[in-house]
């Protein structure tokens, strides 16, 4: 009994020291102007991190063929890329975690981007985002990732952009950018459930990017991504310079907050504390304070065109992408949400945009 | 001591609640599993059938009456949420099933489906004639249709002769008539059997004259042979075919290649100076003639009269041009850079200078053009920080002081990789899908036209150059495509091409030809000035070896493909190539009948492509003159990455993606 109990008491203490142990967050970022990924490693300890890889992808060497948006898969083992620019149609890629071994793409729509995958279905949903198309309703692509097939296209609104699972696996969003919409998939039964006007005021000015067949969008959303633990929304306001809060039971916008110049991207943190925002227009990262409603720190930015944004899942450090402009180097910069200040830049490829965080190691 | 040891145990305590929790967890996900009727399908093609299932706990109770169905290849066998199959393809195929169990786990279960191939209905000889010569050959082709109506080529087809001693079949269904007498040949798959009588009878032909057009012939010039079977009545004998073969003598046969080559028509071509001895048999009948090939001798050096280095950022294309003073000057653009187009003034190619520099918002300016008049640019963007890419208008009346007259990015915003300027329009390669055709008459408000894309699967292009109103784009996998904007009876074109049935705001498709790489990358139409024969040049661009940006020197691949139209635009036919070993190409421009070729890896080549063509013209000593430009400070050291050439009063200029504009000379 005696044997045990010192036994009990060492293994606590070597997990008590393995909490103080340096811890490495490791993350994928995509440089979209470069045709490359990049696997990034951020030491806790030092702050300070480094590029742990490039991986070139795209089939046209000479042409920029655009990897945009980045997910892990449920198991951690693989991680999948959607590639802009194809033939014309874009791809899904998919790649080994770790050894970054290219494994199978796929064929989606127009211009692909952010996807995630479900822990009910197993299926990956995708946005077709159809940056450069018409004024047309485009797709989500539901992918088998196992398979790397589509399995279904769901119709959604004009430019479909930022598409999060909810934490039970049942419910994407997106949001349709130049319609002013939230959209809710039931990753189940794969059909849009509920769709909603973000704009509390709905312009009678025409659009010109469709010809004044259609109200210009004012909120023109970017990115949805809902609460880990609760029924609520948040959406990014590209056009309104506004987040907004919506909470789904209602199916209501509950909070509007004036937000940085062009919020694009954002993420609430896992603790369901902070939300983090990238403001693309003044190369600035805002971090909010969920709970006041209030914005705790705007960041700037080491350059212009902030893109991305992915928190460790223990809360403690949001990795921003920033595009950088023209033959600039892109940047992952690295916010400290306890100090509320930027630890590192880790300079990567032409225009970093999509970015993920994939583990913590000891 | 006491209050730790207690806690200590509150925590192993949990710990050990938490494994048995969790242990109790993982078998109750086991215990659940999707139960699929039926658990496999066996359908014929368009069959459809009903799945149902459910998901049991491990005592066989349902916990959930419906699941989520899908396919794994929805192209070749369908599924509706509600489990309703159809079988479009055949194959071996997969379905899935997912459900959520009750404690929140994921269940998958797959369920195969087997789409039988339709039974083969019919087959049928394809211009298997009925009656043949003894001492002749001829393949023998088959179609194969099924229940469905579909062609099958992968039918298994045996096929025999009735008497092997009057006409037998090889393993390569080639059919030998060896003597006078009837047979029955005779096609079988598992299920049909097609039959067709041949009569054999006795070869006619006595002798056969022969005869070519040689005179002073020199390799890779094309000698037509004619061969006429005759009968013993002198009379031409038209239904036997005629083979042709050669045997060579080339002058120097110390482990030589292929010296030449022959078609089936009787065209032949010498690669190597030499005797040929051209054979042309009809059935057991033979004839020959012998002639003499010699060297090409073309060959020239290129003298390098200027070079203006371009070392911080890869140089992509080039346009050299008379300017409004009568000064001579080239636009370069820029590759995954900082938006930069370069403006010299190499009026002296000799000391090319930068005069000018125009930055816009992009990472890449691939292309660059300028008017008739030296009056107006286009340069192309792609990697612009707004995505909004665009082509950018310049005035370049003054390349010292060049402006910006209007950025156009209206429906270009995906990045335009190639422009082409034809009167007063831009043809905008828009998003590598599509051209946009851009009216620029008011530069400062230009406003688009048309468009024109194709609608195969898949589709995409790279490239477009028009010529006498007709737009002739690559397009990778479709290959070269021919399309009226407006032609004039100028065209360039086939005979049959009705001039005119197309216009800037109407673009109509004439024709097109795709290859098997489809690596297609280039296209420029051709006029032979020495035979009048119409083809469009094809290039190719590959990187089967990775492209290297920064740290070492690339080895592409690819070549140039000759296609000729001459029955039309819709019956293509590639006769000729241009390869370089272990190299690749990318832009060329013809001149005259010279060809001027940025190879990549291979430098520039200047090819003679006068007279008719045929073969691996490199082979055959038709290439005139080659250099290789690098420079120990190029952006990649002492490695070539040809872009771009072109011929322009006298000289060739040439842009490098390592290392800038060169200009040359081809020496007397």
């Amino acid at each position: 009994m005696k044997c045990s109990f010192f036994t009990l008491l060492f293994a606590l203490c070597v997990c008590a020291f393995q909490s103080t142990v340096a811890q490495t967050h490791h993350i994928y970022v995509t440089a979209e102007s470069d045709d490359k990924v990049y696997e990034i490693a951020f030491n806790a300890n030092t702050q300070q991190g480094n590029i742990s890889d490039v991986i070139p992808v795209g089939e046209y060497p000479t042409e920029t063929e655009g990897p945009h948006g980045i997910n892990i898969g449920l198991d951690g083992n693989y991680w999948y890329l959607s590639v802009a620019h194809g033939t014309p149609y874009g791809w899904l890629y998919k790649f080994k975690t770790g050894s970054n071994e290219f494994v199978s793409r796929t064929e989606l729509g127009m211009f692909p981007a952010s996807m995630e995958v479900s822990s009910v279905t197993g299926l990956l949903y995708v946005v077709n985002f159809n940056l450069h198309g018409d004024m047309e309703p485009s797709t989500v692509s539901v992918v088998d990732p196992e398979a790397m097939a589509v399995v279904a296209d769901i119709t959604t609104g004009i430019m479909p952009h930022g598409s999060r699972i909810t934490t039970d696996g049942k419910f994407q969003y997106h949001v349709s950018m130049m319609t002013d919409e939230l959209m809710e998939i039931n990753t189940a039964n794969m059909e849009i459930s509920r769709r909603l006007n973000l704009n509390s005021n709905p312009s009678s000015t025409p659009d010109k990017m469709a010809n004044g067949t259609m109200p210009a969008p004012v909120v023109k959303p970017t990115w949805a991504d809902p609460h880990p633990s609760q029924d609520l929304v948040y959406v990014a306001g590209n056009g309104s310079d506004e987040i907004l809060e919506i909470d789904t039971k209602a199916w209501e916008v509950s909070r509007r907050f004036k937000s940085g110049k062009a919020p694009y991207n954002l993420e609430v943190s896992n603790n369901g504390k902070w939300l983090v925002a990238s403001y693309k227009g003044e190369g600035a990262t805002g971090v909010w304070n969920l709970e006041s409603g209030q914005e705790v720190a705007k960041i700037t930015n080491s350059r212009k065109v902030t893109h991305g944004v992915t928190i460790s899942p223990d809360s403690h450090f949001a990795f921003i992408s920033v595009e950088g402009v023209g033959g600039e180097a892109g940047s992952v910069e690295v916010i400290n949400l306890l100090t509320q200040k930027r630890v590192e830049v880790i300079e990567v490829g032409k225009q970093a945009g999509g970015i993920i965080y994939w583990k913590k190691t000891d | 001591m006491k209050s730790i040891k207690y806690l200590f145990c509150t925590a192993f305590c949990s710990l050990l609640l938490l494994f048995t929790v969790g242990s109790s967890c993982a078998q109750q996900a086991d215990d659940y599993q999707i139960v699929v009727s039926p658990e496999s399908l066996k359908l014929q093609m368009d069959e459809t059938a009903q799945l149902s299932a459910t998901l049991q706990g491990a005592n066989g109770n349902v916990v959930q009456d419906s699941v989520l169905f899908y396919s794994r290849d929805r192209t070749s066998v369908s599924v509706s949420q509600t489990g309703k199959v159809k079988a479009l393809q055949p194959g071996t195929f997969e379905l899935q099933a997912v459900a959520m169990s009750p404690d929140s786990n994921r269940i998958n279960k797959s369920i195969q489906v087997v789409v039988s191939y339709p039974p083969i209905t019919a087959i049928s000889f394809q211009d298997l004639p009925k009656q043949l010569y003894a001492n002749s050959k001829i393949p023998v082709k088959l179609s194969a249709t099924d229940a469905k109506n579909m062609s099958r080529e992968d039918a298994q087809i045996q096929l025999s002769s009735s008497d092997p001693a009057v006409a037998s079949i090889n393993e390569f269904d080639q059919l030998y008539a060896q003597k006078p007498g009837s047979v029955t040949i005779t096609a079988k798959t598992a299920d049909v059997t097609a039959q067709q009588e041949i009569k054999i009878v006795e070869n006619p032909v006595t002798d056969i004259q022969l005869q070519n057009d040689a005179q002073n012939t020199r390799s890779g010039d094309v000698v037509h042979f004619d061969a006429q079977p005759l009968d013993a009545s002198g009379e031409v004998v038209n239904d036997l075919p005629v083979e042709y073969t050669f045997t060579a003598q080339p002058d120097d046969n110390l482990g030589e290649g292929t010296s030449g080559q022959i078609k089936d028509d009787g065209r032949f071509v010498a690669n190597k100076p030499g005797l040929y001895t051209i054979v042309a048999r009809a059935g057991n009948v033979s004839a020959e003639n012998t002639i003499r090939v010699d060297a090409r001798d073309i060959q020239k050096e290129l003298e390098v009269v200027g070079h203006g280095l371009v070392s911080d950022v890869h140089t992509s294309d080039l346009w050299v041009w008379e300017g409004v003073d009568g000064r001579d000057y080239a636009i370069t653009g820029t590759w995954g850079g900082n938006g930069e187009t370069y403006f010299w003034d190499v009026t002296d190619p000799a000391n090319m200078s930068i005069i000018d520099t125009v930055t816009v918002d992009a990472r890449t300016v691939n292309d660059v053009k300028i008017s008739e008049d030296g009056r107006i640019g286009v340069i192309t963007r792609e990697g612009a920080s707004d995505r909004k890419n665009g082509i950018v208008i310049l005035d370049v009346s003054d390349p010292r002081n060049v402006s910006i007259i209007s950025e156009y990015t209206r429906g270009l915003t995906g990045g335009v990789h190639n422009s082409f300027i034809y009167q007063d329009h831009v043809f905008a390669v828009n998003n590598g899908r599509r051209y946009d055709i851009i009216d620029i008459s008011d530069p400062e408000n230009p406003a688009t036209v048309s468009r024109f894309e194709l609608d195969t699967p898949g589709h995409s292009i790279h490239d477009v150059w028009v010529e006498n109103g007709i737009a002739y784009s690559s397009n990778w996998d479709d290959g070269i495509v021919a399309v009226d904007v407006g032609s004039t009876p100028n065209a360039q074109s086939p005979e049959q091409h009705s001039t005119g049935v197309g216009s800037l705001k109407n673009p109509v498709k004439l024709g097109s030809y795709s290859y098997p790489s489809g690596w297609n990358h280039a296209a420029f139409p051709f006029k032979s000035k020495s035979t009048d024969d119409f083809y469009v040049i094809a290039g190719d661009e590959a990187f089967p070896n990775g492209l290297f940006v920064h740290d070492k020197p690339t080895i592409p691949a690819g070549w140039i493909h000759f296609v000729k139209f001459e029955d039309g635009w819709d019956n293509p036919k590639e006769v000729a190539r241009y390869q370089v070993p272990e190299a690749g190409t990318h832009n060329f421009w013809v001149k005259d009948d010279t060809l001027y070729i940025a190879y990549y890896n291979a430098g520039l080549r200047v090819v003679d492509i006068s007279g008719e063509l045929m073969g691996n013209l490199y082979d055959q000593g038709r290439e005139i003159a080659k250099y290789v430009p690098t420079h120990h400070e190029g952006i990649i050291p002492n490695a070539a990455m040809t872009w771009g050439p072109q011929p322009y009063k006298g000289h060739i200029f040439v842009s490098d993606w390592n290392s800038g504009i060169w200009a040359l000379k081809l020496e007397d």
